[in-house]
């Protein structure tokens, strides 16, 4: 059965062409204008996955209001936020919502749809009995669920986004090397500039920092990039 | 010249009214002074009117026809103003040359003045004598061959008598009058008379005699002989003011009558003098309260002596004049004259009252303009000063607009203030507009560049030909330059956005700027790169992520400037207070019009031809940054290239916690 991917979206170009990207790839896709279309559809049946844009015709924030409300329906639904605005603000609170993702529009559609994939993988993988042990990453106290994209630090779950994990998961398959920033958006799926790849990396800390204070392992070579140590 | 110099010098133009007031003050002294004089003048015509035809009010003789002319033995004696002493002296006479009248010649000669006081007549002789011959002590006045030098007296008695007495010279002092009187058998006897005092001196070139008698005496007649001899008993040489032959042709006294000065005195004044003289000239009578202050003239006060002496003119005569003839009754012949003097001042009192209330008044209006104007300046000049430094500091470097203090003075300077605060407010939404352009702009253009990159890559999935798929790709590389510039544009916005979120913390920037040198090195094989760095560490508080990014942008715009091969500086070094990152390039001067703006916002001075977007924006990130660090930017000119260079203060306050991260950080 296909899998049924929701877009709202107030542009209908933008919806129009990344439900034509979806579809290409084999998914099921309604596409909504407005925060009501799309929860009206929501109550009938939920999608599989939600990509989302924060503002929303006359609700700058909408996104955020129907991201908060699909949630409440179901704990475990991917959502992708998409925005035009690369405000950090707005990525901090669509990922305290409970979003899995947080992306500015200028991805590219290859990157959404791998972004997608991604999110399905995860999805499949963590409906798999728990103990069927997929791909893992163990580094000292870090230990990487690929499929599960989950990560934990001294046996503590930390969550992450699926960008802050791609980026944690490309550095610490080798630990010491350094990647720059180039890499590290090429591992995670994305374009962004250097100021935002930087805050990446601080919320990757914070979050670490949040089960373990003594978190050291994600370091800084300036103007070179980042690494892993063990 | 300040504005509050000049509006001084307008307000001590007030100073023309004193002055004018003094210019007043003087012409009305002067018409004063004159309208008295006419006064004078006519009073003194009254008077003489009152004495006209009087010659027995003017003379004790009024039956001496007024004398036209003196005679040549006539004597008209001083008006005196105190007894002289009767002892020999001259000393207590009046000076006056001219009183005097001479007689004889050669060796024999003597000058006589006469006087009148209190109805005395006094006579002074300064004989010359190269002899000075005393009658013998003891010997009768009368024996002739006893005799020495003698003074005789002639007078005609009020009836009409001739009378002769004479004065023997007895020695140095008292001498005595002595008339002959022929007595039975025509026996001649001196007889003293004591009505007559007399006292001789002799002086170096003779003697000098001075003898007192009562007017009363004599009539209209007076003389004096000498008798000169050169040893006792010779036959005397004789001369005078009468002829010596017979005693008897007398000059005439020529005195005023006594009723004439208490005439005098009922016309008299505080500060005048009157005065009745004889058609020659000689004093007959005078009443003289010059001296006597007048009622309304008290002594001046400080502030009028000094007004006054402004006022006054130099060698003004402090008296007034004036004099009138007087005529016998037939109004054709000159009897004597009357001269009226009188003190300036008199009314001077009043005057200065005047004076001192006009000169006051003008003096505190003229101050009272003055420290008015004084005032009126200060408080312009506040307001101007306040005005230009409000406007000089409205705008802030980064062209921001700050608040402009309100006014709500009602005049012309109130409405510059409120012009100038509604220009800086429209300037600052215009500036505020500018700002925001950028980020609106970079927001507004991402949907449709969204709309056509994913139609682009949708059509990538599409069959088409090789000829479209040429055009496709071009289509796809300019999205992506058009998202490059979003990107370029938005920098500046995140670079603020990522200060604002930044954590400080103390870190040493050595390691720090070792680290990201060695990158550029290897980002930038074109350029080579020299790091001049400390071997000490250099801690500051701040982000060194920033830090970083301030470096990237200063070593970005070295390499735009910088020739292929060309060396790039880095160097880190310690100053006092601040640690100093500073990169030296190659390049080119700096455009002159680019000093003092290179970090601003949205300023660039590069001429383009790099397919890179460039928004100036680099420099202005570098600035938000050393600020953020509570440091400041600046670029100069070297020989043959360029320096910026960045000032990060030490800090300050107590340690932050220490980043774990950087302790451990290893160069590489």
């Amino acid at each position: 059965m296909k899998r049924l991917i929701a877009i709202v979206e107030d542009e209908p170009a933008i919806r129009d062409n990344y439900a034509a990207a979806f579809t290409r790839e084999g998914y099921l896709v309604r596409a909504y204008g407005n925060r009501a279309q799309a929860m009206a559809a929501f109550g009938a049946r939920l999608p599989d996955l939600a990509v989302i844009d924060v503002s929303l015709e006359d609700e700058p924030e909408g996104g955020f209001e129907l991201c908060r409300q699909l949630r409440s329906l179901s704990a475990e639904l991917p959502i992708i936020f998409l925005t035009a605005r690369d405000s950090e603000l707005d990525a901090v609170s669509g990922l305290r919502l409970g979003a899995d993702d947080f992306l500015t529009k200028d991805i590219s559609l290859a990157h959404l749809i791998a972004r997608v994939n991604a999110l399905f993988r995860r999805l499949d993988a963590l409906r798999r009995p728990p103990g069927e042990q997929g791909q893992m990453v163990r580094r000292g106290p870090l230990t990487l669920d690929v499929e599960r994209m989950r990560v934990e630090w001294t046996a503590k779950v930390v969550l992450l986004s699926l960008t802050e994990f791609w980026i944690v998961h490309a550095l610490a398959r080798h630990p010491g090397h350094v990647k720059n920033r180039q890499q590290l958006m090429d591992a995670a799926n994305v374009v962004l500039d250097d100021n935002t790849i930087t805050s990446h990396v601080k919320r990757i800390r914070r979050k670490f920092q949040s089960v373990d204070p003594a978190f050291d392992a994600l370091q800084t070579v300036y103007g070179m990039g980042y690494r892993w140590v063990d | 010249m300040s504005l509050r110099l000049k509006l001084l010098l307008l307000g001590l133009a007030t100073l023309v009214l004193p002055w004018d007031g003094i210019r007043y003050a003087r012409e009305m002294e002067a018409a004063l002074r004159q309208s008295e004089q006419h006064a004078l003048q006519a009073v003194s015509e009254t008077i003489a009117a009152s004495l006209q035809g009087r010659n027995g009010l003017l003379y004790r003789d009024p039956a001496a026809p007024a004398p036209a002319r003196l005679g040549a033995y006539d004597l008209t004696p001083l008006v005196l103003t105190a007894a002289p002493y009767i002892d020999g002296y001259p000393d207590d006479w009046p000076r006056d040359p001219g009183a005097w009248r001479h007689y004889g010649a050669g060796a024999h000669r003597f000058g006589i003045l006469t006087g009148v006081h209190d109805r005395m007549l006094y006579v002074l002789l300064e004989v010359r004598d190269p002899r000075l011959v005393f009658d013998a002590p003891g010997a009768s006045p009368l024996e002739s061959s006893a005799l020495g030098d003698r003074v005789w007296i002639g007078y005609e008695d009020p009836q009409g008598a001739q009378q002769q007495e004479f004065l023997a010279l007895s020695g140095p002092g008292p001498i005595f009058a002595r008339r002959i009187e022929v007595g039975e058998y025509g026996k001649e006897t001196a007889v003293e008379d004591p009505r007559i005092v007399g006292a001789l001196q002799p002086t170096a070139t003779g003697y000098d005699v001075e003898i007192a008698m009562p007017l009363s005496m004599v009539g209209t007649d007076f003389g004096v002989l000498l008798d000169d001899r050169d040893r006792r008993g010779a036959a005397p040489l004789s001369y005078g003011t009468l002829r010596s032959s017979d005693l008897h042709t007398l000059g005439r006294l020529i005195v005023a009558s006594p009723s004439l000065t208490p005439y005098l005195a009922q016309f008299m004044q505080p500060g005048m003098r009157l005065s009745v003289t004889t058609p020659s000239g000689a004093v007959l009578a005078a009443s003289d309260e010059l001296a006597v202050p007048g009622v309304l003239a008290p002594e001046p006060g400080i502030l009028t002596q000094i007004y006054r002496r402004f006022v006054d003119r130099q060698g003004e005569p402090p008296y007034i004049m004036s004099s009138a003839p007087i005529y016998d009754a037939a109004h054709h012949a000159l009897i004597g004259k009357l001269q009226v003097t009188q003190a300036a001042n008199r009314w001077e009192g009043l005057r200065d009252r005047a004076l001192t209330r006009l000169l006051d008044k003008t003096l505190v209006t003229s101050a009272i303009a003055v420290i008015l104007t004084f005032v009126f300046a200060a408080h312009l000049a506040v307001r101007l000063s306040r005005l230009r430094r409000a406007s000089e500091t409205a705008l802030t470097r980064d062209g921001l607009v700050t608040q402009f203090p309100e006014t709500s003075a009602p005049d012309e300077l109130g409405d510059v203030a409120r012009s100038f605060s509604r220009l800086l407010g429209r300037l600052g939404e215009y500036t505020g507009y500018l700002r925001s352009l950028a980020g609106k702009l970079a927001h507004e253009i991402r949907t449709p560049l969204t709309i056509v990159r994913s139609s682009l890559e949708n059509l990538e999935s599409e069959e088409v030909s090789p000829a479209a798929r040429q055009y496709l790709e071009r289509a796809r590389h300019g999205s992506e330059r058009l998202n490059a510039i979003l990107v370029a544009m938005g920098a500046a916005t995140r670079v603020e956005e990522a200060i604002g979120n930044a954590d400080r913390w103390r870190f040493d920037l050595t390691p720090v700027i070792a680290s990201a040198v060695s990158a550029y090195r290897v980002a930038f094989p074109e350029r080579r790169f020299a790091a001049e760095l400390p071997a000490e560490a250099l801690e500051i508080d701040g982000a060194p992520d920033l830090i970083v990014q301030l470096l990237d942008k200063l070593i970005d715009n070295a390499v735009d400037f910088s020739p292929v091969g060309g060396t790039i500086t880095v160097r880190l070094r310690r100053e006092p207070d601040a640690a100093v990152l500073e990169v030296d390039n190659p390049g080119p001067p700096l455009a002159p019009e680019a000093r003092g703006r290179l970090f601003e916002s949205l300023w660039q001075s590069r001429s383009g031809g790099d397919s890179r977007p460039h928004f100036g924006l680099g420099l202005y990130i570098v600035r938000l940054i050393a600020e953020f660090h509570g440091g400041s930017a600046a670029a100069a000119d070297l020989p043959g290239g360029v320096r910026f260079g960045v000032r990060l203060p030490f800090p300050q306050a107590p340690l932050l916690p220490n980043y774990n991260d950087n302790a451990k950080l290893e160069s590489i």
